[in-house]
This record gives structure tokens, sequence and C-alpha cells, in this order.
């Protein structure tokens, strides 16, 4: 068997495909290490200056009076960007990067908003895709992994070796394990050069720290991108072992692969976004606007009351905490009616094997809309978290009338800024391995299945 | 002997395989794309007919005095239905826009319907050209990489040759053969899809849209051409199939999935993004400043006492005066609105004034406008659409966008067609104000208030919009076109000259 792998390793390494294939790997790994390099720093001094601007912010309220820290709330929370932003783009341009925490006015309560997604209207230029590691392997990998198997049993055949071959006492299984092996190490070896250099050039960069947790999840990302040309691999072998003459099946592959891997994706979200829809802007405001109204309507009197007396100032307070309360709840409702009609259509395009990839690259790389979800579930534990913190700190104090809402029944005196609750966007692997442990188990399904596909048609096949 | 030549070709290419499963696959994923990309399109015909009719009612229910008009008259981009063949910017740009008095709309001042999902727009969007820009190029390259060097290893070549047949006419029999195998894919899509439009019964194609469709099939053809020149060039050039198979992937793979998404990074880290824009923040500023300082001179001037906004008139209703602005796009407008529900005989002398002052200062609005628009523009153009333009010109160098783009000219989804609709409504804005002129709003009563009855909208000009006739289209996608048509001629003349001196 080792002898079948070497000699297809020295085939393919002295061919011209596998030259190409390196020079083409190296240059789209090259740039990618240079566009990270010089974006990501730029990407990190913008999520710190927010921060600290954020957090200037918050002192200042906490220096004021603990009513202001309850009224003002927390101000704009930041997702963190990710270190791994190379190896899946995820659509970051698109998803917001922020979520509002802040109160309007002198009175209002402060509440959650969820900006929208933010569609780029000022770029009228071409709409590409981004040179990332799941474009490069989704599509690139792929491809070199057809082309270094499609002759690799009908061009045999072809040239009558393959009988030969068989004409020694090998198992057939062993010729294909030999050819499978060989195939993958070839295509191996200009990917993993590539990634080498890609992430030379990137440790080697001043601006970027790549951490233990870091280096671990490439690991992952390698190891799924291994899995990835397993499966194409094994297409191609069971394509090349059904087919009878190579040019054949290199066009059944080919077309297999564009529409696998360039089409599939897109139609079925397009499809399957189609079935489901997701409340309409004018909807949500006017649901907004009549429970806002009706709430308004018949709690008005409290919004102006003068009075110090107990009665009044709770039903003033409790006035403003449910609109701060109601008005959160509504927008993210409306937030969740859009995700999850996006979900589903991202739930439907699973049966392609690229989307796939490109999901399981988004979880491990901590971009894309999953991780939007965990930044949103994060700041929505903060924000429980700060008003707590308001609430124990209001009992804290002996001179307060411990109610909530309203400038008089709360306590006025200033908080320490460093007990205050800080929001720290956190990226959180275990549950991004939850998610996509279901994923990965699909996808190795896939493999299994077409080299299990490609093993039978070989031991069936005539010679 | 040429013909003899052209049917061998074709009966070679047509009964293989490999042009049943092309074919096969092809069509099938064109149905089924224009399935999906119809039942989009009608969404969003649905999206865009809910919002004219909402955009009407609110503006009615809002405005009932002329000043109250402000921002309330949204017009709305029909979805083009040429977007199913290329998708462009038609569904990636904003489709509604307020034409107001005080304000030149441009396309940076779009939003989106409210029924559409911004984060829809996670996924990439396909449309019919994707499918004969990516799978037709690969198949007019296998068909092309064994033409000359397939025949050459199977020795049939010199056997061609041994006849007395000269080589121009071999090149030529395998080119005309070879495109009309390539055409009769792109023909049966097309007619596939058209006849999925007329079951679907919601796409109205007007006798334009049967020329921009011809246009797309031309450019479809023209486009295949170049790309198997390309393959034919490589068979030429090389001695064995497999080489030029190779040679082939790698170049189809490198002009249709790398070198675009390359070209854009490329000028997005050459491309700074100019500092004109605070320079022409800060003009714009002054332009509105001096408008206030009018203002203010005519209110210091006028017989009344003092500057009060409300005219020493008891405030009743509402009255807004406020600014829009942002730097980033450079939006920067100054807005009064008034709404006085009644008015106490005693501020009855005061009414002249009151209509004095709007008549003096709404013109003034306009004019502000007008030159706010001036500068915007052409900052705007600077910054945003020199470097769009720049990176479409960095593409160009790739067959494939430049099908794209000549395509997207065709169907209208381009730049220039969305800037159309622009223009449009900047047209449309200007007819209001000829409107208004007309009405004499300024001056009248009916300007701030409605003690005298609500202002009658019923023949306010309505907004229609027409797509650019064809000679736009031709216009846009000719440039393209040209470039494709002189690759094609130069390929071909390399191919013939390296032809006719090899060696078989």
């Amino acid at each position: 068997m080792w002898h079948i792998t070497k000699r297809e390793l020295y085939n393919n390494l002295n061919s011209l495909r596998f030259a190409l294939t390196t020079v083409l790997l190296l240059a789209l790994m090259i740039t990618n290490a240079v566009r990270h390099i010089r974006e990501h720093p730029k990407r990190v001094q913008k999520y710190h200056d927010a921060v600290v601007e954020s957090m200037n912010r918050l002192t200042a309220i906490a220096d004021a009076s603990l009513y202001d820290l309850a009224q003002k709330g927390p101000g704009d929370l930041y997702k963190k960007p990710s270190v791994l932003h190379f190896c899946a783009e995820g659509g970051e341009t698109l998803l917001p990067d922020r979520i509002n925490g802040g109160g309007l006015g002198s009175v209002q309560f402060w509440s959650l908003a969820y900006p929208d997604a933010n569609i780029n209207m000022m770029n009228v230029g071409p709409d590409i895709s981004q040179i990332d590691w799941a474009f490069i392997i989704g599509y690139i990998l792929s491809l070199i992994a057809l082309i270094f198997t499609f002759d690799a049993i009908s061009g045999e055949r072809e040239h009558g070796t393959l009988r030969l071959t068989l004409a020694n006492a090998i198992p057939r299984r062993t010729v294909l394990i030999g050819k499978f092996l060989g195939a993958l190490i070839s295509t191996t070896i200009p990917f993993m050069l590539a990634v080498l250099v890609n992430l030379l050039m990137l440790s080697t960069a001043s601006a970027i720290h790549l951490n233990t947790q870091a280096w671990g999840r490439l690991g992952i990302i390698l190891l799924i991108a291994l899995l990835y040309t397993c499966l194409f691999l094994g297409l191609g072998l069971l394509v090349s072992a059904r087919v009878q003459r190579s040019a054949v099946s290199l066009v059944i592959l080919l077309l297999t692969w564009v529409t696998v891997v360039v089409f599939m994706p897109s139609t079925l979200a397009s499809l399957a976004s189609g079935f489901s829809s997701s409340m309409s802007r004018d909807e949500y405001w006017d649901r907004y606007g009549q429970s806002d109204r009706k709430f308004r309507h018949e709690n008005h009197v409290w919004a102006r009351a003068k009075g110090l007396d107990e009665r009044t100032l709770r039903k003033r307070g409790e006035f403003f905490t449910i609109m701060a309360a109601n008005k959160e709840h509504l927008n993210e409702g409306f937030l969740t009616s859009k995700i999850t009609q996006v979900q589903r259509a991202r739930a439907s395009t699973s049966i392609s094997p690229a989307t796939l990839l490109q999901h399981l690259l988004e979880a491990f790389a901590g971009t894309g809309l999953d991780r939007h979800q965990q930044f949103i579930e994060n700041v929505q534990r903060y924000a429980r978290e700060y008003r707590e913190f308001v609430v124990d700190m209001d009992r804290g104090d002996p001179e307060s009338r411990h109610i909530m809402g309203v400038r008089e029944g709360m306590s006025q005196k200033p908080v320490n800024p460093e007990a205050v609750p800080k929001f720290e966007d956190t990226f959180n692997i275990g549950k991004d391995f939850n998610t996509a442990a279901t994923k990965l188990l699909l996808l190795s399904l896939f493999v299994v299945v077409l080299l299990a596909g490609a093993y039978l048609a070989f031991v069936r096949v005539e010679i | 002997m040429c013909l003899t030549l052209i049917r061998r070709e074709l009966l070679a290419n047509l009964m293989t395989f490999r042009f049943l499963v092309a074919m096969v696959v092809t069509l099938s994923l064109v149905v089924a794309n224009t399935v999906v990309l119809i039942a989009d399109y009608e969404r969003r015909l649905i999206s865009y007919d809910t919002a004219v009719k909402q955009h009407y009612q609110k503006f009615l229910k809002r405005a009932s005095t002329y000043s109250e008009v402000e921002g309330e008259i949204l017009v709305d981009r029909p979805p083009n239905p040429l977007s199913i063949f290329n998708a462009g910017l038609d569904r990636r740009l904003g489709n509604s826009i307020t034409a107001s008095h005080t304000f030149v709309p441009t396309l940076w001042d779009t939003r989106s319907h409210s029924a559409d999902n911004p984060f829809l727009n996670l996924f990439s969007s396909v449309d019919l050209v994707l499918i004969f820009q990516v799978i037709l190029s690969l198949l007019a390259l296998l068909f092309a990489h064994d033409a000359i060097a397939g025949e050459r290893e199977a020795g049939t070549l010199r056997l061609t040759m041994a006849n007395s047949v000269s080589r121009p006419i071999i090149l030529l029999a395998k080119y005309i053969s070879a495109m009309a195998c390539l055409i009769l894919p792109v023909v049966m899509s097309l007619l596939l899809a058209l006849i999925l439009f007329s079951v679907s019964g919601s796409i109205s194609l007007s006798g334009d849209d049967w020329f921009r469709i011809s246009g797309i099939l031309f450019t479809s053809i023209i486009y295949l051409s170049v790309f198997y020149l390309i393959g034919l060039l490589i068979s030429v050039v090389t001695r064995r199939t497999a080489t030029a198979l190779m040679l082939s992937m790698v170049i189809w793979s490198t002009l249709v999935l790398i070198y675009p998404s390359l070209s854009v990074f490329t000028v997005n880290r050459l491309w700074q993004t100019p500092s004109q824009l605070e320079a022409a923040y800060r003009e714009i500023e002054q332009i509105w400043e001096a408008f206030e300082r009018e203002q203010t001179d005519f209110l210091r001037n006028d017989s009344v006492d003092g500057e009060d906004p409300n005219f020493n008139v008891p405030p009743s209703g509402s009255y807004g005066a406020y600014q829009i602005s942002d730097p980033i796009t450079l939006k920067y407008f100054k807005v009064e609105t008034r709404l006085w529900t009644r008015i106490d005989p005693d501020s009855e002398p005061q009414i002249p004034h009151v209509k004095d002052y709007f008549q003096f200062s709404e013109p003034r609005r306009i004019r502000a406008a007008e030159k706010t628009w001036q500068v915007r523009q052409k900052t705007l153009d600077h910054v945003y659409v020199r470097k769009a333009n720049v990176a479409k010109n960095l593409m160009r160098l790739s067959p494939a966008s430049m099908y794209d783009f000549a395509t997207e000219a065709w169907a209208g989804t381009d730049f220039y067609g969305i800037e159309n609709f622009i223009t449009t409504v900047q047209q449309y804005r200007q007819t209001i104000i000829d409107y208004f002129y007309d009405k004499k709003a300024f001056s009248s009563r009916k300007w701030f208030s409605i003690d005298q009855g609500k202002v009658d909208w019923s023949d306010l000009p309505q907004f229609s919009y027409h797509r650019a006739d064809v000679s736009t289209n031709v216009k846009h996608a000719s440039g393209n076109i040209a470039c494709l048509f002189l690759i094609n001629v130069a390929l071909f003349m390399t191919t013939f000259l390296i032809f006719v001196r090899q060696e078989v």
C-alpha cells in the first residue's frame, strides 16, 4: 500500500498541477495575510477607542449619582473583533458591531436597542467575495482535490496500468486506499505550505497576537479543512471509478462542484428565506406605537405628577421602568424575528458541504451570525447584571427610599466607578462547539458515505 | 470541405456524454434558479406595492399644511424584472427615498422598504448570468482544451491535414462547431427562463426588454467565445492534453473566481478615503449659516417686533424647526414645519407677516438645498464612485467581470440604472416645487395653518418611474462588449498564427 501511495505521490509532485496549485494557494494565502495584517489592528484600535469612550461615560455617570447610573444606562456596548477574522469573514461588515444601551432624555429609563444590519449604501462598487480561509478552502482547495483525483482510476484504466497493478496480488481495497492517501498528501502539501507562510506572516506581524486558544482553534480549523478535502477526494475517486473516461469524469466532477459549492448555498438560502417572513419595520413601529400609546394613555397622569408621596413616586417609577422594559422587549422581538428568518434559511443550506465548512469555520473563528447571537446574549446577561447591581446598591443606601425609576426615590450618592460591572465581550468556544458538533458530524457523514461509495464502486467495477 | 469538417466536429461535440451532462446541469440550475428568482422578484414587487400605498396614505394623513409635506413624500423604486438576469445593485441599494423642497436627494439617501430584512444580505445572490459566467465558461474550456492537442495526440490531426485542407479552415471549423454547441445551452436556458416568466404571469416584458434580453444573449455568446478561444490557444500551444487541461483549469479559476476579489482587495488597500469630506461638510454648513443669517435679517428688518418663531401669535398646534446632518454622507438640511390649528382674530394682523416670512425664506431654502447638492454631488462622486470605478476598471482585466458589467448594463441594474432613478426623483422634486409656486403655496395661509381647512392634495403630481430607454443600456454596455470583441479578435489571431506555423 505504501508503495502505491509513494508512487502516486511522486507522480503528483512532479506534475504541472502540483506546481500550479502551489502557486495559486500561496498567492491567495499571502493576500489573505497581508489583508489581515493591515486591517486587523485598525479594527482592534476602533474597538478599544469605543470601549474607552464608553467607560469614560460610565465613570462620569457613576460619579454623578446612582440614579444617573440607573437612568442613563451603560451606553453603547461593543462586539470584540475576532483575532481569527482572516479564517472566515462571515459577513462581519454587515452585522452591527454594537448594541445601544443608553437612556434618552433626562427622565426616561434606558433600554437595549438593537441596531439593524448595516447595509453599506456607500458601496456602489462590485460585490465580491472576500479572500478568507473559508473561500480558499471552500472553493479552491475543493477544486484542487477534484483535479488531483478525477483521473486517479479512470486515467489508469485508460492507460491499462490499472490492470498491471491488479495483476500483482494486491487487493483492490489497498489500491484505493493507496490512491486516496497519495492524493490526500499531495493536496495537503501545497495547502499546508501556503498555510505555513500565511501563519508565519501573521505571527511575525507585531500588531497581531495569537494566543494559545487561537492556535488551538486554528488547529481545529485545519482538521476541518482536511476533512473537507477528504470529502472531495472521496467524490473524485467515486466518479473516477464509475466512469470509463477521465475526460467525462472531469466534466461530471466540475459540474457537481459548481452546483454544490457555487450555486447550492445561495439558491437554497434564497428559496428558504421565502418560506418565512420577518416582522416589517412598519409593523414594528405600529406595535410599538400602539403599546406605548395605550400605556401612556392609562398612566400619563403619573409621568408628570409632581407629588413626593410614596404612592405617586412608586407609580411614576413604575411608569418609567415599564416603559423602558416594554420598549426593550419589542425591540428584541423585532430583532429575533429577523434573525430567525435568516437562521432558518441558513439551516436549510447545510445540505451543501461548502456551507457546512463556512459555518464551521465561522464557529471556530468567532465570526458570523452565530457569534453575533452570542454577543447579543452576552449583552443581555450584562444588562441583567447591571440592573441587579443598581438595585443592590440602592438597597445598600439607608437614605434612599428604594423606589426605582424616579430621582426622588433613589439613592443620590455617587457610586465608585470601579464597582460598576463592566461589559467585556467574551467568546465562548465551548458554546460554539455544541452548535458546531452537529455540523461536524454531518460533514463526517458525507465523507464516510462518499468514501464508502468510492470503495464499493471500485470493488465492483470491471476493469 | 469546410462543411464536412464542421459537421464532423459538431457531431463529435454533441454526441458526447460531457455535453449531455453539461446541458442537464445547466438547464436544471437555470430552472431552479429562475423559479427562486421569480419568487424573490414577486416578493419584492409586493413589498414595493405595499410601500407605495402606505407611503401615500401616510402622506395624506400627516401632511395637513403645505409646510408639513417635509419628509412625507416618499417615492419608491420598483424592482427591475431584468434583475433576474443580473441582480447588480438592484437588490443591494435602497429603494425608497424622500422628495422635498428642502433637500435634493442622492443615491446615498435611500433606505430599504420596511418589509425587507437587511440581515438576509448575509447570503450571496445568484442570477442567471452567474450560471452562464461560471458553468458555460468552464464548458467552453473543456470543449477547447483537447480540440487541437487531443487530435495531435491521437494522430488524427495529421490525417486531416493529409487531405488538402488548409489550416485556417480546420481552425475555423472547430471554432464554428464548438460555438454552435455552446450557444445551444444558452439559448435553451433563456427559452426555459422566458417560459417560466410567462407561466408566472407576474413579469411583464416590454418590447425594449426583449431587445435587452437579446443584448444579454449576444454578450453571452461573445463571452463564451473568449473562453473557447483561450482554451484553443492553450490547446495549440501545449503538446499534451493533460497539460492543456491543467492550464485551462488554473486560468479559469483565476479569471472567474480569484482575480475579481484580488483586484477589489488591491483597490481597497491602495485607495485612501480622501479627506475632502470634512472640507465639503464645512462648506455646506456655511451655506446653511448664510441662509439662516438671511432669515434673521429678514425677521429683524420686518415691521414686527422681536424674532419670535411664532410671530407673536399665541401657539396652537405644532411647530417644528430642526436640522438633519450626517458628516459621512454629507446630508445636511434645515426644516421648519408648522401646523396652527386655530388663529385668534386678535392675531389676524400678524398673518401677512407670517406669509411674507415664508415667501421670503422658502425659495431661499430651495436655493440653499441646491447649492448643498452641488457641493455634495461632486464630493461624494469623488469619494465613493471613483473608488468603485477604479475597482471596476481593474476588474475589467478579467473577461468574466467584463461580461458581468456588460449584462448589468443591459439589465439596467448597474450604477447608471440606479442613478437614472435618482435623477427621476430629482426631477419629481422640481415638479413639486413648481406645483408649490403654481399654488402660491409659500405665501399661502395653508403653508402653516389649517384654520381654514386642510390642503387639498388631489392635484399633486404623482411620481412615476420608467427605466431608461434602450439607448442608455447600449451606451453603457457597448464599452465592455467592444473590449470582449477585441479580446476575441486578438485571441483568434494569435491562435491562428501559432497554429499555421506550428509543426504537427
